[in-house]
């Protein structure tokens, strides 16, 4: 029971922000229509924000649809198969799966690392250790983001006490790391349920799959 | 030979289940390990610039979203109420109201299932009910159906555009012309099938009644005219146009039409906004508006992942110049457009039929795109090419997507949709062919409108 609504309370905050992303990205470029003409002006960092939430909207979002079975592909094939195939099939496509964030959650900390003043890893393939030498680059920052001032504690951490005039990039680009992380998570999540036989596949074959069924649902109840 | 085994092994992938998103990414990035200097961190750079550095593509989320807010069952009774009203009393009027809604509704929506859905949900019941049989009715609709891709907004069509760089406002633009043929071409068809067998007709309610229906309607189908209008009346971007779309959205299904949000009543009545002013507020945290921006939400992050892991396939193909040495040895070989035209007809009507449309145009496209310039192909054109080939791939048997969609809604067996599809999509392959050679069907509108295009090689 508990485990339930734990559950349960994770759905929320992820479908929340979700939501609260998407919502925002709409606002703030509407707002910055309306303040074209309404004020002839424009909001400079409209652009820039709705981009970053943009990419952190997917980044984010990515892990959530492994979860709820949303990511699309092809199921044509496997629903020709046996119980048996498509179950070691789709245990094949998971470590596949797994494999690939590894790559990206490899990728996307070698490339945050340098914004955040620390190591990458070592390996081309698989990381095999931490860089010993490398150049940091905390001090880069966005064009246009405006830097709040609860946020400048930073600049003692990550400039030696340089004040950011905008944000610095390795805000924006924290959410690879972190995202493919819990992409990761999710994958060899998927894989155990796979395996225990609570999950069939890792995909659907299309966005309204949900809306056909609950039509089917409604066709069936004689409506 | 390489770009064998990498297309070879993007193919295995997608067949054992591995998600779409997965088996372009992995694909790309084995590729990039083997054969070039790319690290990691570059991969992952091209994945996040995918999102911040497209400002195209951040079309798409708002689209998506002012189509969720308009794709409540409230509007898409009161286009069907206005179809009805117009054309209802035509022989087989109830079928070609059917089509004259998905076109409609189309104009409100970019994705074809959700327009099968939406539309055929209430249509097909309604035609059985007046005489019509089942068979005939799932025909109907699972063709026109397809529409929903064709005429703008499309989502499709921003993908495409942003694949290979073109304007999404000429393709919308060009997507009208074809839009209206098609739906005419099968209403036509319809109208020929009534008189034959004699389907019934319904009465002319008169004019009042196709105004009130209008009226009703009207506020739905503002969306399309702020879109375009907006977009050609150079007031703002594509991009912007959709984030006022679904403000725009968002307001009407809060406050004019009720359906959701703090105005709406459980039992389908609704509340007055004077009796209830702080709904204005409250609709912003409504438990509607949370959900409907959460699956918009859903929908915007699937459809991305699959795009962000194609421009990682797109920049392997354009490092290592494949697109550039295929034209070459086609055209060395002396392939001419037709053939090359005929080819991406089928390659796409085979992809059309397994796969989701905006995930087969990021992985078609970079490929086709550079060797239909090499041959003097219209961009714009091939665009509409392109899209007019996944509809007809999407009802195409054995596996077309709107099929599977149709027998769910309709609950039929997947058969019998099958051959009631059958006799209409002759009609689209008609349409495809005319499509495909008569470029001025896509280009006219563009061309007038926006002046001729500037092809940079």
């Amino acid at each position: 029971m508990s485990q339930t609504t734990a559950k349960g309370f994770f759905d929320s905050i992820e479908e929340t922000l979700i939501g609260a992303i998407l919502g925002l990205m709409t606002l703030i470029t509407f707002a910055n229509v309306v303040v074209r003409y309404g004020f002839n002006s424009n909001i400079l960092w409209a652009l820039e924000v709705t981009s970053i939430l943009f990419a952190w909207l997917v980044l984010l979002g990515a892990s959530y649809c492994v979860k709820v079975n949303a990511h699309l592909g092809v199921d044509a094939v496997l629903n020709l198969l046996s119980n048996s195939v498509r179950k070691a099939l789709t245990l094949f496509a998971a470590a596949l799966c797994i494999l690939y964030s590894v790559f990206l959650l490899k990728g996307g900390w070698d490339f945050w690392a340098g914004y955040a003043n620390l190591p990458g890893t070592t390996g081309r393939w698989f990381p095999t250790g931490f860089e010993s030498d490398f150049l940091g680059k905390g001090w880069y920052e966005t064009e246009d983001v405006v830097m709040p001032e609860s946020l400048q504690f930073m600049s003692d951490i990550f400039n030696e006490g340089e004040r950011y005039e905008k944000m610095p990039r390795m805000i924006p680009y924290f959410m690879l790391p972190f995202g493919f992380a819990l992409l990761l998570f999710r994958f060899l999540q998927a894989a155990i349920m796979v395996y225990r036989g609570e999950r069939e596949t890792l995909i659907v074959s299309h966005e309204a799959e949900d809306a056909v069924e609950e039509a089917a649902a409604k066709l069936a109840k004689g409506e | 030979m390489e770009i064998a085994i990498l297309f070879g092994l993007i193919i295995t992938l997608l067949l054992v289940g591995v998600p779409i998103a997965v088996a372009l990414g992995l694909s790309s990035i084995l590729f990039l390990l083997v054969a070039s200097e790319s690290s990691l961190a570059s991969v992952a750079q091209t994945f996040f610039e995918a999102m911040a550095g497209h400002y195209t593509l951040l079309a798409i989320p708002f689209f998506i979203l002012a189509s969720s807010f308009m794709s409540t069952g409230g509007v898409a009774k009161r286009i069907i109420r206005f179809s009805i009203a117009l054309v209802g009393h035509m022989h087989g009027g109830l079928a070609i109201a059917g089509v004259f809604a998905c076109m409609l509704f189309a104009a409100l929506s970019g994705s074809s299932p959700a327009t099968v859905v939406a539309i055929g949900g209430i249509v097909i019941a309604g035609m059985r009910e007046v005489g019509y049989s089942k068979d005939f009715a799932a025909g109907v609709i699972c063709n026109a159906g397809t529409l929903g891709i064709l005429i703008p907004p499309s989502i499709v069509m921003v993908v495409y555009a942003a694949a290979t760089e073109v304007s999404v406002g000429r393709m919308f633009l060009a997507g009208v012309i074809p839009g209206l043929l098609a739906g005419f071409m099968l209403m036509t068809a319809i109208y020929i099938v009534a008189r034959v067998k004699k389907l019934p007709k319904g009465e002319w309610k008169g004019w009042g009644e196709v105004l009130s229906a209008g009226k009703e309607a009207a506020w739905g189908l503002m969306l399309i005219v702020i879109i375009l209008g907006g977009i050609y009346g150079g007031i703002f971007t594509p991009t912007e146009a959709a984030a006022v779309a679904a403000i725009y959205a968002f307001l009407i299904a809060n406050f004019i039409y009720k359906d959701m949000g703090p105005l709406a009543e459980s039992g389908g009545g609704s509340i007055n906004l004077l009796k209830k002013p702080w709904a204005l507020l409250t609709a912003f945290f409504h438990k509607d508006t949370r959900d409907t921006l959460f699956e918009a939400g859903k929908l915007t992050i699937t459809l991305l992942l699959i795009i962000a892991n194609a421009l990682i396939l797109k920049h392997v193909l354009t490092d290592e110049q494949i697109p550039q040495q295929i034209a070459e040895s086609m055209l060395s070989a002396g392939m001419s457009a037709v053939v090359f035209l005929i080819m991406v007809n089928v390659i796409l009507l085979i992809g059309g039929q397994f796969m989701e449309p905006s995930g087969l145009i990021v992985i078609v496209a970079p490929l086709v795109f550079p060797i239909a310039m090499e041959l003097g192909i219209d961009p714009i054109h091939l665009g509409i090419i392109m899209v007019v080939n996944m509809e007809i791939g999407m009802i195409t048997p054995p596996v077309g997507l709107n099929l599977f969609v149709t027998s769910g809604v309709a609950g039929m067996p997947m058969m019998r949709v099958v051959k009631a599809a059958t006799p209409w999509l002759g009609i689209l392959f008609v349409f495809l062919i005319m499509v495909t050679y008569i470029p001025w069907l896509s280009t006219f509108l563009p061309t007038h409108f926006m002046g001729p295009e500037i092809i940079i090689r």
